[in-house]
């Protein structure tokens, strides 16, 4: 608590004149006498650090002595054993097929996101009345407990009862096994994917779009350029940064891909949609291998880890909004 | 609202285009979610029937029938120990960490709450196992819910100190200088100055945090015992045992998503930020 001659002081050097600085600015520059705001303030911030400390850093911890030892289903450890899991995972072709599963599903649902996102996004970025009720039911998918999301593809994709089939029986189209074939699932999978997250990504791209500047669209315009050449040209290049930012997002999310999978397949068929965090799962919870999952698990992280890094990069390229 | 509002490539054209583009993309994205809906609301030989066949008559036994036969209230209870246990220590924890970031513009410490909502849940799950076996857990109720409560921190604790950054980076400094000037504490100033004027963002971050916690499947996948399960893990858990009552099924989506549709009335906007880590405000 600041003593009476203190307060006096603060008063004499000025400290109604506080509110005139840049906010955020450190006080004491300006106005020594005065305790800054920022004073004193980390023991507040001390038991988020220490809970993530304990939740996040411990796991890691944790999961690398996994994988640098021998857990066995009964729980035992028969200790270190360098990188043995770590070669027994590159000879392993399971976890190979799990890396080609995951980078596929990326890779497909990435580029289909990305261009009905474009699409979706210009639609969405259009002033009429009514588009916030429209940008609100566009949500829903992406809000929807992934959960619930794979029950209801489930029934959508049954072979005989579900709307999938009728609707291409309407259409004439032979009936799909859209679970059941290995040389369909993944993609029956992406679908899903992209059904869910593609009207987020418009929504992203949505608000790069209206906040695109008009005055080179209107120089294009008068200089007789086509709507086409116009978004082509000047439209998708100012884009980019924004477009970058989805595309990053959704490949976190998309090396991650778990609930609706392991919902929907457990990996299978023949292990045609087991990615690499579902193949992890598996081998710790169901082979019970702890520490071989462990190893799984790490090269995940890296792949994740290594993608946050890019993203990272590039934002501080750009100026740093939290 | 006159043409000249619009911003962007789309000015200057008719609406009708756009409202069949609202129509198309609407029936591809609403139409399975309604569909869950309406089948919650069908019988299971209407389900297996027609899709096409709108004039089925509705019922509510798909609904009656998970809490009589399959005590759904019960689970409906441990969804809300575990979201909301997660939550208010998510709060807890979140709101002077948050205070803090903004005040000391700590902005790495701000962006590695970012990764850690990256992180993917599965390394998290096996160490959580591996404890939750150490400490009994599985047999233990009171354990068993606590553990989930822990690791659903994971979600909920990054996920409020993002979404309350920008509230507090809307409190004037000066306001908080005034009231030290008055001789308050940093305990008084954070409860009697900042508090009051981040409501809205505290109920933001009750929200979108109780949601995104009701809604993951796989700490409690791994981690409950048959008295603990919440909603999307018994969800789960029907496929097998109710072969093909995809009314159930459906029911079962219905209910487990009915937060989250509220939300998307009540909060649309922060949902965004919330589910694009800031990317869009």
């Amino acid at each position: 608590m600041p003593t009476a001659t203190e307060t006096q002081r603060q008063a004499r050097d000025g400290g109604d004149v506080a509110h005139r600085w840049p906010r955020h600015r450190p006080s004491q520059r300006h106005f020594p006498g005065a305790t800054p705001v920022s004073r004193g303030l980390w023991p507040l911030m001390l038991p988020a650090v220490v809970v993530t400390g304990l939740l996040v850093l411990m796991p890691v911890v944790y999961t690398v002595w996994l994988s640098i030892s021998d857990r066995r289903p009964d729980g035992s450890n028969a200790g270190f054993v360098g990188v043995a899991n770590f070669s027994q995972m590159f000879d392993d072709p399971l976890f190979w097929d799990s890396v080609q599963v995951t980078l596929f599903l990326l890779v497909v649902c990435l580029v289909a996101e990305t261009l009905l996102g474009l699409a979706l996004g210009y639609l969405l970025s259009i002033d009429v009345p009514g588009r916030r009720i429209f940008q609100g039911v566009m949500l829903i998918p992406a809000i929807t407990a992934s959960v619930a999301v794979a029950l209801v593809w489930l029934l959508i994709y049954d072979p005989t009862l579900g709307p999938a089939n009728q609707i291409l029986d309407a259409v004439g189209i032979d009936p799909v096994v859209w679970l059941g074939d290995p040389d369909i699932a993944p993609w029956s999978i992406a679908i899903v994917d992209i059904w869910q997250w593609t009207p987020l990504m418009a929504l992203i791209i949505a608000a790069g779009i209206r906040a695109l500047p008009n005055e080179p669209f209107e120089a294009a315009g008068i200089d007789g350029a086509s709507n086409w050449a116009k978004a082509r040209h000047i439209g998708l290049p100012l884009l980019m940064p924004v477009i970058s930012v989805a595309v990053l997002l959704r490949t976190v999310d998309l090396v991650r891909f778990f609930d609706t999978v392991y919902v929907m397949t457990q990996g299978g068929p023949v292990n045609s949609t087991n990615t690499l965090n579902v193949y992890g799962y598996r081998s710790a919870f169901i082979d019970q291998e702890a520490s071989y999952a462990a190893a799984l698990q790490l090269s995940l992280l890296l792949l994740v880890v290594m993608i946050a890094g890019v993203f990272t990069w590039w934002r501080r390229r750009r100026t740093i909004e939290y | 609202m006159s043409t000249d509002t619009r911003r962007g490539p789309g000015r200057g054209r008719g609406l009708a285009p756009v409202y069949l583009g609202y129509v198309v993309a609407a029936l591809i994205f609403f139409g399975p979610v309604l569909f869950m809906v309406w089948s919650a609301f069908r019988r299971n030989v209407d389900i297996t029937g027609s899709i096409f066949d709108v004039t089925s008559p509705l019922t509510l036994d798909n609904f009656t029938n998970l809490f009589e036969r399959f005590a759904f209230l019960y689970y409906i209870r441990n969804s809300f120990i575990i979201a909301g246990g997660s939550t208010l220590l998510g709060l807890l924890l979140g709101v002077p960490a948050a205070y803090v970031i903004v005040r000391r513009r700590l902005a790495a410490v701000g962006f590695m709450t970012l990764l850690a909502r990256m992180a993917p849940g599965v390394m998290f799950v096996l160490p959580l196992f591996v404890l939750s076996v150490n400490i009994g857990a599985p047999s233990n109720n009171t354990l068993n819910f606590l553990l989930l409560i822990a690791a659903h921190l994971i979600i909920t604790l990054p996920l409020c100190v993002w979404l309350l950054i920008p509230f507090f980076e809307d409190i004037p400094v000066s306001l908080e200088e005034a009231a030290m000037l008055d001789g308050c504490t940093v305990g008084q100033r954070f409860r009697n100055v900042v508090l009051p004027l981040a409501l809205p963002g505290l109920s933001v971050a009750v929200t979108l945090s109780f949601i995104f916690s009701w809604n993951f499947f796989l700490f409690a996948l791994a981690l409950a015992n048959s008295d603990t399960v919440p909603l999307p893990v018994i969800a789960f858990n029907f496929i097998g045992q109710g072969a093909s009552d995809y009314g159930g099924l459906m029911a079962a989506s219905a209910l487990i998503s009915l937060p989250a549709f509220l939300l998307t009335i009540l909060a649309q906007r922060w949902l965004v930020r919330g589910l694009t880590g800031g990317a869009v405000k």
